[in-house]
């Protein structure tokens, strides 16, 4: 058929409205999807730039002797930026009476090459980030040397053979947990200055660390080529190795984010399904009067084909460039968080978004515009003519297999597809048997009521089948959106519950036992919040079930059983926050020699329970068999322990304490004080991690908010759709009666009535829905507690009866403020 | 120019097979009119569907300008409709999203004629509506919307045309106005004219009239 008339009833059909919702359910769908899929592209690159920053590198070549110089050279030809740490535990000497084991980190220019090193004039003053490393013939000190040593700004110290002048503090190293050498506190100097200083001697025992950055693939070449020249002590860390805490809280926001999506394009494609059947149906006879008129099968086909073509490439188009102003704005929202500018989406996400909307288009926009090309000629004759129920249900089972397909291709999860497709079967089956049975067992109520209800009742159960099946589709759409806004509150919730505000934000550890009753006054006369004081001693676990562990050196394959060194404590009871895996608690007082292993130490030493575990307490040696296994909060702010004894087990070994307290920025300078009563603890500053961990989850809640806004709206598409559906019957029969004599308040009381009791049984029936899919997702696939959530029940049908109410009202609004003869004469 | 023989037509219902038409033989000359007339139900409306070729019979033939319709399937059926049958219908049938002149151009543009648009008018002006080419459907009265289907009908120059009660959905003067038009244009055209109305003055005006009484056909 002719381009022109392709036009000409394109541009005609754009004032009926269908093609309008069509179009904006392609360019929601595509414009979700690309967006989404380029954030979490986009996030993904940040995440690892995040993850870089725990490493202060894109990646370190670490190594017992001096980095080969062929290496250097290597990384340089591969445009990789190095920068050089060499790090050793050595003694920090002010004078005779004041020396301490430091360990101490000589960093070159350029370190750190991801992150930022954070410093101050003084021990606990203003905190800096100027790109600065201390110059040759100076060191910053961590702010307990700073009271050990007695020294001030200003004064020198010597580090082996060589004074160095004390410049500043160091407050924070990105690599602070990966880059570790001894237990001293931190000295950090210039590697220039250390040939100087004469303490690195053949024997010695020195990290040499060579850190580099650069694009992934020269990385990526770099470490092909490096690794097989790996030798003993010698090994490669990458980011994958170094877990942030706040990768977590990402992680479940890109998976959340993907659901969302996911969500979206099922909103979508049942609004392109809805608005798609109408928009055939409502053309059914123009295709009668067509083939009246000599058009043939396949040029009919081909005109609603180019038809949807020219639609799916407009929308295919707007919705791509949706989807960027979209993922902009989430950038923009999360733009303090990203510690760098995240890298390009590339066009993976518009060729996800070109699939979608081809997709959608092939399996829920042409079925019943393929349809049409089957219409009679005869309904020029006979109007009443219906349409084949077989070719529908195949329509409906090839629809949902492709849905479920890019759903599990879209958020590239099985339990997230499976939660989601538990919850939409229960509402479709559940919710069509009870909508037929309650729809049918209308008109008997209503026969009891008044004529309003007379009227809306006979009305509901006179197009019963119709009105079961928009149920279902307004019960989808409303338990998508009441799944997404439970799923995110919960996540936020919990994210919030992580970090309160009264959480403790410094750890003290090398407390000895005779200190105690000092930090205690220390901290009742300041008014510190503190948690309670933990025994604490460290060992290392040598062999199990009497086989010899070997040292981490000595590893002949990634992964295997290997001896680990650890911190634990004692307790009578489970400590907070732990739970346990297997096996049982001891009794308060035993004297039974049992350990708890955390699972990750249990699997990194290869225990399992009853396993007998030897362990080296500095000189001293214990036996003790694993009588359970514990997972641990390690995103808590409470000092947390690999292994736990019973008290009269470790009580006669030599032990330390730790514990963590709450410091207000206001109280800062009492570190100071504190340091100088008790100079050989160890403070660890954890306010300003807490502090950019709540920024980065209130920035993400306010991106979850972005999308949850988004599907808002597809929802609310959906719902217009669905409404839009059944509008040509329920104008006609409002207008017959108010032809007949009915007055506007009872067509639209009756109205009102109609679509509350829809909208009502639609939020009742997505209530379940939405608990079903709620329960896998939050149990199975963010690996969180689930509790039924009694609001979403209440919430479920009132909501759904004032929308959906409202809508159809809306909707129908014409048939009390139009003449009912013009209403009649257009449908 | 049209002929049937033996024609039986039988719809599958809840009860059983139910039959509409049962036997009916049918000669129209070419060039000539002839009305099928008939109560509701009669079976009027069914045998012009068959007639036209928008339907298959049960059994018997159906010949058109010399074709076997029974021979052809649904797309052969509807180039022989686009060659040579127009349409009049009782309800008008005009697509809203069409104007007028847009409705009278679309069986032109199916057959790929360039002329359309200027043929489309001048039918326009031959049926009184040359001032409402630009008007869509739902702003032309009852009697202007059945003078574009003329319009319509005639602009192919079809070698018949089949009307279904075509002043059915209009008052007695619109209606006398618009058989006036359809019998003008159809002399002018010699096209061969098929009735079906249950109105007998505007039966009476044709050359042939055929009876219709459940499902069975008598006359001329």
């Amino acid at each position: 058929m002719k381009q022109a008339l392709t036009w000409r009833l394109l541009a005609r059909e754009w004032r009926s409205g269908e093609l309008g919702i069509l179009l904006m359910a392609l360019v929601l769908a595509v414009s979700v999807v690309v967006g989404v899929s380029s954030f979490v592209t986009r996030l993904q690159s940040a995440l690892l730039s995040e993850s870089a920053r725990f490493l202060a590198a894109d990646m370190v070549v670490v190594s017992r002797s001096p980095i080969p110089e062929p290496w250097l050279f290597a990384a340089e030809q591969q445009q990789l930026q190095p920068t050089e740490v060499v790090g050793f535990p050595s003694m920090a000497v002010a004078d005779i009476d004041h020396m301490a084991l430091a360990s101490i980190k000589a960093v070159s220019p350029g370190y750190p090459l991801r992150g930022e090193l954070l410093w101050s004039l003084e021990p606990y003053g203003e905190v800096r980030a100027t790109g600065a490393i201390p110059d040759v013939g100076e060191v910053w000190l961590a702010p307990r040397l700073f009271a050990l040593l007695d020294v001030e700004l200003g004064e020198s110290i010597i580090v082996g053979e060589q004074p160095l002048l004390v410049s500043g503090a160091v407050r924070g190293e990105p690599d602070a947990t990966t880059a570790v050498f001894g237990f001293g506190p931190r000295l950090l100097m210039n590697t220039a200055d250390i040939p100087a200083t004469g303490v690195i001697q053949p024997g010695s025992r020195v990290e040499y660390r060579l850190l580099l950055s650069g694009a992934p693939d020269a990385i990526a070449s770099f470490t092909e080529w490096v690794k097989p020249q790996l030798g003993q002590g010698q090994r490669l860390d990458s980011v994958e190795g170094a877990q942030p805490s706040i990768g977590e809280t990402l992680d479940r926001a890109q998976g959340f984010l993907l659901l969302a999506g996911s969500l979206a394009v099922v909103l979508a494609a049942a609004a392109i399904t809805l608005a798609s059947r109408r928009f055939g149906e409502r053309h059914t006879q123009y295709v009668a009067i067509l083939k009246s008129l000599g058009a043939q099968s396949p040029e009919i086909a081909s005109l609603y084909g180019r038809s949807l073509f020219w639609i799916g490439l407009l929308g295919t188009l707007l919705g791509c460039a949706l989807g960027w102003v979209l993922q902009e704005a989430f950038i923009r929202v999360l733009g303090t968080l990203l510690p760098v500018e995240p890298g390009a989406a590339g066009l993976k996400p518009v060729l996800i978004g070109a699939v979608t909307a081809a997709v959608c288009l092939m399996f829920f926009a042409w079925p019943p515009l393929r349809r049409l090309g089957q219409a009679s000629p005869l309904r020029v004759l006979r109007a009443d003519m219906g349409v084949a129920e077989a070719q529908r249900s195949r329509d409906f089972v090839l629809g949902s297999i492709a849905i479920v397909a890019l759903m599990w291709w879209y958020s590239g999860s099985a339990l997230v597809t499976g939660a989601v497709i538990a919850g939409l079967s229960v509402v479709m089956g559940l919710g069509y048997v009870a909508a037929s049975i309650l729809l049918s067992g209308g008109r008997s109520v209503g026969g009891f009521a008044g004529s309003l209800w007379r009227v809306a009742l006979a009305g509901l159960q006179r197009r019963g089948r119709a009105n079961a099946l928009q149920m279902v589709i307004f019960a989808m759409a409303i338990m998508l959106m009441l799944l997404l806004s439970v799923v995110r509150t919960s996540l936020i919730g919990q994210w919030q519950a992580q970090l309160p505000a009264d959480a403790p934000n410094h750890f003290l550890m090398n407390l000895a036992p005779e200190e105690r009753p000092e930090l205690q006054r220390f901290f009742a006369d300041n008014e510190i919040l503190s948690e309670m004081l933990y025994p604490m001693t460290r060992g290392r676990v040598i062999s199990v079930n009497d086989a010899a562990l070997p040292r981490w050196e000595e590893l002949e394959e990634d992964g295997a059983p290997r001896q680990r060194e650890a911190n634990f404590t004692w307790s009578e009871q489970l400590p907070t926050g732990n739970a346990l895996l297997a096996g049982e608690w001891w009794a308060a007082d035993t004297d039974e020699a049992w350990v708890s292993l955390e699972e990750e130490f249990a699997s990194d030493i290869g225990a399992a329970l009853g396993d007998r575990l030897s362990l080296r307490i500095g000189a001293d040696s214990l036996e003790a068999t694993v009588l359970n296994i514990r997972s641990v909060d390690w995103q808590s702010m409470r000092p947390n322990f690999f292994m736990v004894f019973p008290p009269k087990v470790l009580q006669a070994f030599p032990g330390m304490y730790m514990t963590s307290f709450r410091l207000l920025p206001e109280q800062k300078s009492l570190l100071n004080q504190l340091v100088g009563i008790l100079p050989t603890v160890t403070v660890i500053e954890l306010d300003i991690v807490i502090r950019e961990m709540r920024v980065v989850i209130d920035q993400v809640a306010r991106a979850l908010e972005l999308v949850l806004g988004v599907i808002l709206l597809a929802g609310g598409l959906v719902l217009i759709s669905g409404v839009r559906s059944s509008l040509d019957g329920r104008l006609r029969e409002s207008a017959l009666l108010r032809a007949v004599g009915a007055r506007k308040g009872v067509v639209l009381g009756a109205l009102w009535i109609e679509f509350l009791v829809l909208g009502g049984l639609a939020g009742a029936l997505a209530s379940v829905g939405a608990e079903v899919a709620a329960w896998g997702l939050q149990t199975q696939v963010f690996e969180m507690s689930w509790t039924p959530t009694p609001l979403m029940w209440a919430l479920g049908p009132s909501l759904g009866a004032v929308i959906v109410g409202a809508l159809g009202v809306w909707s129908c609004r014409r048939v009390v403020n139009v003449p009912p003869v013009v209403i009649l004469r257009e449908v | 120019m049209i002929k049937v023989s033996q024609l039986l037509k039988t719809v599958p219902t809840a009860d059983g097979d139910l039959t509409i038409l049962r036997g009916v033989d049918l000669e129209i000359v070419a060039g000539t009119s002839a009305a099928i007339v008939g109560a509701s139900g009669s079976g009027k409306s069914t045998l012009l569907g068959l007639l036209a070729g928008m339907d298959v019979a049960s059994a018997g033939e159906v010949w058109l300008d010399g074709v076997n319709l029974s021979a052809l399937d649904e797309d052969a059926r509807a180039r022989l409709r686009a060659e040579k049958v127009g349409f009049v219908f009782q309800n008008f049938q005009l697509l809203p999203a069409l104007t007028a002149k847009e409705n009278v151009m679309l069986p032109l543009e199916l057959a790929g004629i360039r002329e359309a648009g200027s043929i489309a008018e001048r039918f326009l002006r031959e049926v009184g509506l040359q001032e409402r080419l630009g008007h869509y459907p739902t702003t032309l009265s009852g009697g202007e919307q059945q003078r574009v289907a003329i319009a319509r009908a005639f602009a192919r120059e079809p070698a018949v045309l089949f009307a279904d009660e075509p002043t059915g959905n209009l008052d007695t003067r619109t209606g006398e106005r618009i058989i006036d038009l359809l019998f003008e244009l159809n002399a002018r055209a010699s096209t061969t004219l098929v009735l079906v109305t249950h109105d007998e003055r505007l039966a009476e005006r044709c050359d042939q009239r055929f009876s219709m009484t459940a499902g069975e056909l008598s006359g001329p």
